[in-house]
């Protein structure tokens, strides 16, 4: 009796740390499924729904990107040792310009929805777990809660810049020079740290009850 | 806010504890592991700089661009240091503004405090925090070549210095930082950025996720030492898998008695002032000395550069 009460109990401890186990492989499969830090994730393929909307982001980040240089190239050209004063005029002159051609743009002309849920899917992933919870934690750091932002609002000089974890950076497609994501409060942003300009952003980016 | 002329009339005949002459430590054992650290118990004189002149010396601050009273005061405390210890470049750890960053903020909260230093000639490499503007890669004098990240070779010495931009570690700077470290043949490489790696403050502290990435690169190309700032106080760390960490984000602002003691990483710490931190590399040597706003030395000592055959090494800390 005591012997079976022994081998059941052993056999459970054995399903039991089987199942730990397992599932510890699986975390740690899931989340070490990144490439190594100097390589992004390869976006999915084109011929998916999800790769047709990478695609299509991409193609507006690069629409954007021209946008910005041609306004930017219109712009007086400044010395090479400009003061603070001509910078700031060129660099306020390009975001009321850029937001003057953008004036009809609203929010999910870049990120579109199906953009929106395939990032969403990628965020979850990176931020699982407790290395989930040590980058939610990093993203938060000087991270307003709540704040508020819109489509053609100027970057608040105020709130500093949201501290992106590699990992998130490695999930997301490379931006070019014009533009960077960046996190205010829990809306992932697309800004352009040139003109100082939020171009467009995604609500509720990062996993739910987990906002410090 | 002090006028200039208030602030820099007590400096002229005011005396700093640096002397010229040899420094008063005790040769550091040879180095046969990674950066060893000698630094004089707490109670003893503070460790001198040599202030050789083949030495290449070094100002460092970070979390500074406030254009509050306590800024001035710690910039004249720099401009005193400096009339005695002539440090060519000061490496800044980022956050370098506060708030609005409008031409008139560039004067009141970098180019008027620290005028005697540039009137001086001695040249600021800034590394970007996360309340700088990406703008202020432009900014001539923080001679960062429009560039976010970006390494120098240092005047004199073999030392190699590398800015890298923490807020936004994409892959393709981390390879950048990757070939850059590989392809250094300098002796000495130094890097300074904004997030600590290592650090023991209660608001802030160890940035793992950032540390997860860059940790393996610093200990597989032989980085012997790492400047960082954001949490707002002085902190040099034990040795850590045989790189020594210094925080340094102290330069304006303060958070006072915000250091975990119990972090159990700390060699030293100051967390009641401001302060910043000069030193000079001779050969394979680095003598410091972390000063406070009022001119109190806070830390001092040398820390020994790691070599080839240290990387990988287990940490080495020889208190004297």
């Amino acid at each position: 009796m005591t012997l079976n009460y022994f081998r059941s109990a052993g056999a459970a401890w054995a399903a039991g740390t089987a199942l730990v186990v397992a599932t510890a492989v699986l975390t740690a499969q899931q989340q070490t499924q990144l490439p190594p830090p100097t390589q992004r994730v390869a976006p999915p393929p084109d011929t998916t729904n999800t790769g047709k909307a990478v695609e299509e982001f991409t193609a507006k980040v690069k629409t954007y990107a021209a946008l910005h240089q041609k306004i930017e190239a219109g712009l007086p050209k400044l010395p090479k040792e400009a003061s603070p004063q001509q910078k700031d005029f060129n660099q306020r002159e390009l975001g009321r310009l850029i937001k003057q051609a953008r004036a009809t743009a609203k929010q999910s002309d870049v990120l579109t929805p199906t953009m929106q849920a395939y990032v969403r899917q990628q965020l979850v992933k990176i931020f699982a777990g407790a290395e989930g919870a040590a980058r939610l934690a990093s993203v938060m750091d000087e991270n307003p809660v709540g704040a508020k932002v819109g489509v053609n609002d100027r970057y608040p000089d105020s709130i500093p810049l949201s501290t992106m974890p590699p990992e998130v950076l490695q999930v997301l497609p490379k931006m070019p020079e014009e533009l960077e994501y960046r996190f205010v409060g829990d809306n992932l942003v697309i800004l352009d740290p040139h003109a100082h300009l939020i171009v467009d952003y995604m609500p509720a980016a990062l996993p739910k009850g987990k906002k410090s | 806010m002090k006028t200039r002329e208030t602030w820099l009339a007590p400096l002229a005949a005011a005396a700093i504890a640096i002397t010229a002459a040899t420094c008063t430590l005790a040769q550091p054992e040879p180095t046969a592991g990674p950066a060893a650290v000698t630094a004089p118990p707490a109670q003893a004189p503070p460790a001198t700089l040599r202030n050789a002149s083949n030495s290449m010396k070094i100002g460092v601050m970070g979390d500074f661009g406030t254009g509050t009273r306590v800024q001035y005061e710690t910039a004249a405390q720099m401009l005193k240091t400096y009339q005695a210890f002539k440090y060519e470049i000061v490496l800044l750890t980022g956050d370098n503004l506060y708030g609005d960053e409008r031409p008139q903020d560039f004067v009141l909260k970098f180019e008027k405090p620290y005028k005697p230093l540039l009137d001086a000639g001695v040249k600021f490499y800034a590394s970007l925090g996360n309340h700088d503007s990406r703008e202020q890669r432009t900014y001539p004098p923080f001679n960062m070549g429009d560039k976010l990240y970006y390494s120098f070779k240092a005047p004199r010495q073999d030392v190699r210095f590398f800015a890298f931009e923490s807020t936004y570690p994409e892959p393709e700077q981390i390879k950048w930082l990757e070939d850059e470290l590989k392809g250094s043949r300098e002796a000495w490489k130094v890097m300074f950025f904004h997030h600590p790696l290592y650090s023991s403050g209660g608001r802030h502290g160890s940035d793992t996720q950032l540390r997860g990435v860059l940790e393996p690169l610093f200990i597989k190309y032989n980085v012997s030492m790492v400047l960082t700032g954001h949490d707002h106080f002085y902190e040099r760390t034990k040795p850590q898998k045989g790189i020594v960490y210094f925080v340094l984000g102290a330069g304006g602002q303060l958070r006072m008695g915000n250091i975990d003691r119990t972090s159990g990483i700390t060699a030293r710490g100051f967390d009641t002032d401001t302060s910043f931190m000069v030193g000079e590399f001779i050969d394979d040597e680095f003598v410091f000395q972390a000063i406070s706003r009022t001119g109190q030395i806070i830390d001092s000592g040398t820390v020994s550069r790691r070599k080839a055959e240290d990387a990988g090494g287990a940490p080495a800390t020889r208190p004297r």
